[in-house]
């Protein structure tokens, strides 16, 4: 006698289903029954599962594959700017911005701010004058304004902004930071220089402008995005409590479309604000749940190599401030870093280190080094972002000390970041970016993330193929490669978004390839990525995302 | 007030141990004349008799110009509290301070608040741990009770009381079993808490001018009771101690390297033959205390520095908290060679000896274990 076979809710058959499952990798039905895959085969494996109450969808032959994982977002901050911020071009002048200022002010309810993005940051002079402030006043209706340049190190406000913030011209510069001041008059102009920017930021923060309900739909807006471009699993690289209790909100609601890992930071980042380190983990049980895993930190060890904040074994290019021989600076000391790994690992946390620069890397190799050595083995994962320049001895001891790549953002071809890269730090170096073959062939586990919204929108399929070619897919920088001996296959590319990313989250039992048990999150292609040409990876369209066997994106569907 | 630091003595011991008897006694000495107790309460056992005054405040004058206290919220604006009380003229001169602990306490973090805290940290020196054991009911105490056996593995004076009605034999595998769990600390008997103060003030050892002789004490003390544990180990009541003894592991020369299977406390030395590079050293001490603390109970080392070999450093930790490293005059004995014995928690020897190794840029062939008792003495 056998069990009766479980009755599947969904069927999809006729597909050409790619796995990620190295015993099987290729299937053309999937049966799914309360959002795990019960059946994976051909169609006589899921058969015996279809029930009278079975939803059966044919694929017409179409590619699907396991949901894409992205290892490195900045959740909510996409969603805020879509649904509740004035957003215009960094071309735009001082009068069209405050046109649309002005436009904006009539719409929103007064005592509530105008929040807006990005103004170039080639405007700062015309905007630090007592003149600009009084026309944005003017523009303002009463409403306390913050503009965003599109540095995102600098702010524009007016005086409503600045009285909320306790801002007046008695006020002395913050630490790393300026107020703008009227170099003729002296009066401030609300301009807000770096640090300075942090207090406004803060203040909109404090001030409770982003509610509960808004911090929900901000998050729920960039999971739909995420979900459109087949993403079905993020980790969030800079959890704050709001970030966090946004996931949860949509999780207890059963709106929330995709598993999601939150990394806290140890220490205030400078773009968000809030609790962080100690504080911050211990409040990460209020905010698990199914589908949200707050198993994660993040430290901040360098910068970026275009702003010569990253940390680099060689000097950048000589500077008129800097001069010759600056190498940039990490944040934290190896023992400081030692006491936050190990920390974290009492805790059971796996920690994600930003480094840019090699000689972050490797201060960061040296110091999980350290943990290992003290600690023995463990089952967390630590990652390190962005992966990016590694000196050659280092390339091996990511898989020596068990330390996950995390690749992101997409920028592994010709890039404008890459062009500042060539500015600081000479052609030569510049272009021994991302030695993911070498990775590749140390074993080390190497995991895909977007970092959006570093890079604009997260669509994974731009950055498998820049992976595969090393060429930018816009067409851009035509005719150039960067590093083209580095480049990947698609199949290793697609576990790297897929598999890797999972293993690197914790989650491989759950997702990351299509296997009985596994929960059913795959999507639908609208061609086949394993058989096109490379140059047209990035073209793939995703037509429909299953999220737990249940459909969260299709195409055409209308918005 | 000069810069002298007040030093502190942390009174523990499990429940019905005799703490506050010891302490009772300790109070009337000269040798206490100016001390502050901060006990739990005045409780059962009673101060009465000796105080003079008391008042809302849960504070009592003694008639020796002793001041006690119970705790109130916290330790650190008690302390803070009477310091500035004492400045102020309000209360006598503060010359040591004796805290009595609860009998479930870790006495740990009392020790890590006076040296971490910032505004106490300057006032106030660690003059040590003494532990109460009860000799009649200590073994079972012991077998039963983590915090106890923590207690005794963090503290520089064991105190066996009441051995004057324990049965002498059970008061020898006590004593055995504590050399085990605290080998670096001395043991004394005591009977109806008759202790004299002298043995118990400057017991930890942080003044470098009392260290030479404690430094070469607990050495050969730690490997004697690995020694004894070898020789008695048979003798042990509990089932787990034969057991641990079966999978001792690898190599003969484990002698003075004693473990023991309850609830993973283990003994173990290390002797350096080379000298040693203090800044590396520092730095695998700091790694050590930050990622091991919370197991390591004792560390003590005796340290032969590369450049200046004429004076040993003694270094000296507890759990995350290392104490500021004295420098000797010179050497306690013709042994000239570095000395670490460590009391931790499931803390392999082997990552011990593979970290210093790594990281405090000594050669693994230089350090060893050391052999027997006779070697070292």
């Amino acid at each position: 006698m056998t069990e009766k076979p479980a009755t599947a809710d969904l069927i999809a058959k006729n597909g050409r289903i790619y796995t990620v499952d190295g015993n099987r990798s290729w299937a053309s039905a999937i049966a799914v029954r309360s959002g795990r895959i019960i059946a994976i085969g051909d169609e006589a494996a899921v058969a015996p599962h279809h029930g009278a109450e079975t939803k059966v969808v044919d694929l017409g032959g179409r590619m699907a594959m396991p949901g894409i994982v992205d290892v490195h977002t900045h959740l909510m901050m996409g969603g805020q700017a879509e649904l509740f911020e004035l957003r215009f071009s960094n071309l735009l002048r001082r009068d069209a911005i405050l046109k649309l200022v002005r436009e904006a002010a009539e719409k929103t309810p007064e005592g509530k701010w105008v929040i807006g993005a990005q103004w170039g940051s080639d405007l700062i002079s015309t905007l630090n004058t007592e003149e600009s402030l009084k026309a944005l006043d003017a523009a303002s209706l009463g409403r306390p304004v913050m503009l965003r340049d599109d540095t995102y190190h600098n702010r524009w406000v007016n005086t409503a902004a600045m009285k909320l913030a306790g801002i007046d011209k008695a006020n002395k510069d913050p630490d790393q930071g300026s107020f703008g001041r009227d170099p003729k008059t002296g009066a401030l102009t609300g301009v807000m220089i770096e640090a300075a920017a942090g207090l406004i930021e803060r203040t909109i923060v404090t001030s409770g402008h982003y509610s509960e309900e808004m911090d929900r739909a901000a998050m729920a807006r960039s999971i739909a995005t995420l979900n459109s471009y087949g993403v079905t699993a993020v980790l969030d690289a800079a959890a704050m409590q709001p970030v966090m209790a946004a996931l949860k909100g949509l999780d207890d609601r059963g709106q929330l479309t995709a598993w999601a890992a939150a990394a806290m930071p140890v220490t205030e980042p400078s773009f968000m604000f809030g609790i962080a380190g100690e504080e911050l983990f211990a409040t990460r049980e209020s905010y698990r749940s199914k589908h949200v895993k707050p198993d994660f930190t993040k430290v901040f060890l360098d910068g970026v190599p275009g702003a010569r904040t990253a940390a680099f074994h060689e000097p950048y290019t000589p500077d008129p401030i800097l001069g010759c021989c600056f190498r940039g600076t990490t944040l934290a000391t190896v023992p400081e870093l030692v006491r936050w790994v190990g920390r974290c690992e009492e805790l059971g946390l796996s920690v994600k280190i930003h480094c840019a620069g090699d000689a972050a890397v490797t201060q960061a190799l040296d110091a999980i080094d350290v943990v290992r050595s003290f600690n023995g083995p463990t089952a967390l994962t630590h990652h390190i972002a962005h992966a990016s320049y590694i000196a050659p001895g280092d390339i091996k001891r990511f898989a020596e000390l068990g330390v996950a790549a995390d690749l992101s953002p997409f920028i592994w071809y010709p890039t404008s970041f890459l062009e500042g890269h060539k500015q600081t730090m000479g052609v030569e170096r510049a272009t021994r970016f991302w030695p993911n073959k070498e990775l590749l062939a140390a074993g080390t586990l190497m995991a895909g993330g977007s970092d959006w919204p570093v890079i604009p929108n997260p669509d994974p399929w731009n950055g498998m193929e820049g992976l595969v070619t090393r060429q930018n897919p816009s067409g851009d920088f035509a005719g150039e490669a960067l590093w083209p001996e580095q480049a990947l296959d698609i199949a290793t590319v697609i576990e790297i978004f897929t598999i890797n990313s999972a293993r690197v989250m914790g989650w491989d039992k759950t997702i990351g390839s299509l296997e009985i048990g596994k929960s059913a999150d795959f999507i639908v292609l609208d061609r086949n990525v394993m058989e096109i040409a490379s140059d047209e990876i990035a073209d793939v369209n995703v037509l429909e995302t299953y999220f737990e066997g249940r459909l969260v994106f299709e195409r055409g569907a209308g918005a | 007030m000069t810069a002298a630091r007040i030093p502190v003595t942390v009174l523990t011991g499990f429940l019905g141990s005799g703490k506050t008897t010891v302490l009772n006694r300790l109070l009337r000495q000269p040798a206490l004349d100016g001390t502050l107790a901060i006990i739990n309460e005045f409780g059962a056992v009673g101060l009465d008799h000796l105080l003079v005054e008391t008042s809302q405040e849960r504070f009592a004058l003694l008639d020796n110009g002793c001041i006690c206290c119970t705790v109130r919220d916290d330790l650190v604006a008690t302390l803070k509290d009477i310091v500035a009380r004492s400045n102020a003229g309000e209360l006598p001169e503060v010359k040591r301070v004796l805290i009595e602990t609860t009998g479930l306490a870790d006495p740990v973090p009392i020790l890590h608040t006076l040296i971490v805290d910032p505004d106490l940290s300057p006032l106030f020196a660690i003059d040590g741990v003494t532990v109460t054991v009860d000799a009649v009911n200590g073994l079972p105490t012991l077998a039963s009770h983590q915090e106890a056996m923590k207690q005794v593995a963090v503290a520089d004076r064991v105190l066996i009381t009441k051995a004057d009605i324990a049965d002498e034999k059970e008061t020898l595998r006590l004593e055995r079993r504590l050399a085990r769990l605290a080998p670096t600390a001395d043991r004394m008997l005591v009977a109806h808490g008759d202790i004299d103060a002298e043995k118990i003030l400057g017991a930890g050892g942080f003044h470098p001018e009392g260290l030479s002789a404690d430094v070469a004490l607990w050495f050969r003390e730690a490997a004697r009771a690995a020694d004894q544990a070898d020789a008695h180990g048979h003798d042990c009541d509990d089932p787990q101690c034969g057991h641990a003894h079966h999978h001792h592991h690898h190599d003969h020369a484990h002698d003075a390297a004693q473990e023991s299977a309850h609830a993973g406390i283990q003994s173990y030395a290390f002797v350096i033959d080379e000298p040693v590079e203090w800044a590396a050293f520092a730095q695998w001490l700091e790694y050590l205390t930050m990622l091991k603390g919370a197991d390591l109970l004792r560390m003590k080392g005796l340290i032969h520095l590369s450049d200046d070999p004429a004076r040993p450093m003694v270094v000296h930790a507890v759990q995350s908290i290392v104490h500021p490293p004295a420098r000797l005059a010179a050497w306690p004995d013709d042994d000239r060679r570095t000395r670490i014995v460590f009391i931790v928690r499931d803390i392999p020897r082997e990552t011990v000896e593979r970290t210093l190794a790594r990281f405090a840029s000594i050669g693994a062939g230089s350090i060893s274990r050391p052999a027997r008792q006779e070697e070292l003495a």
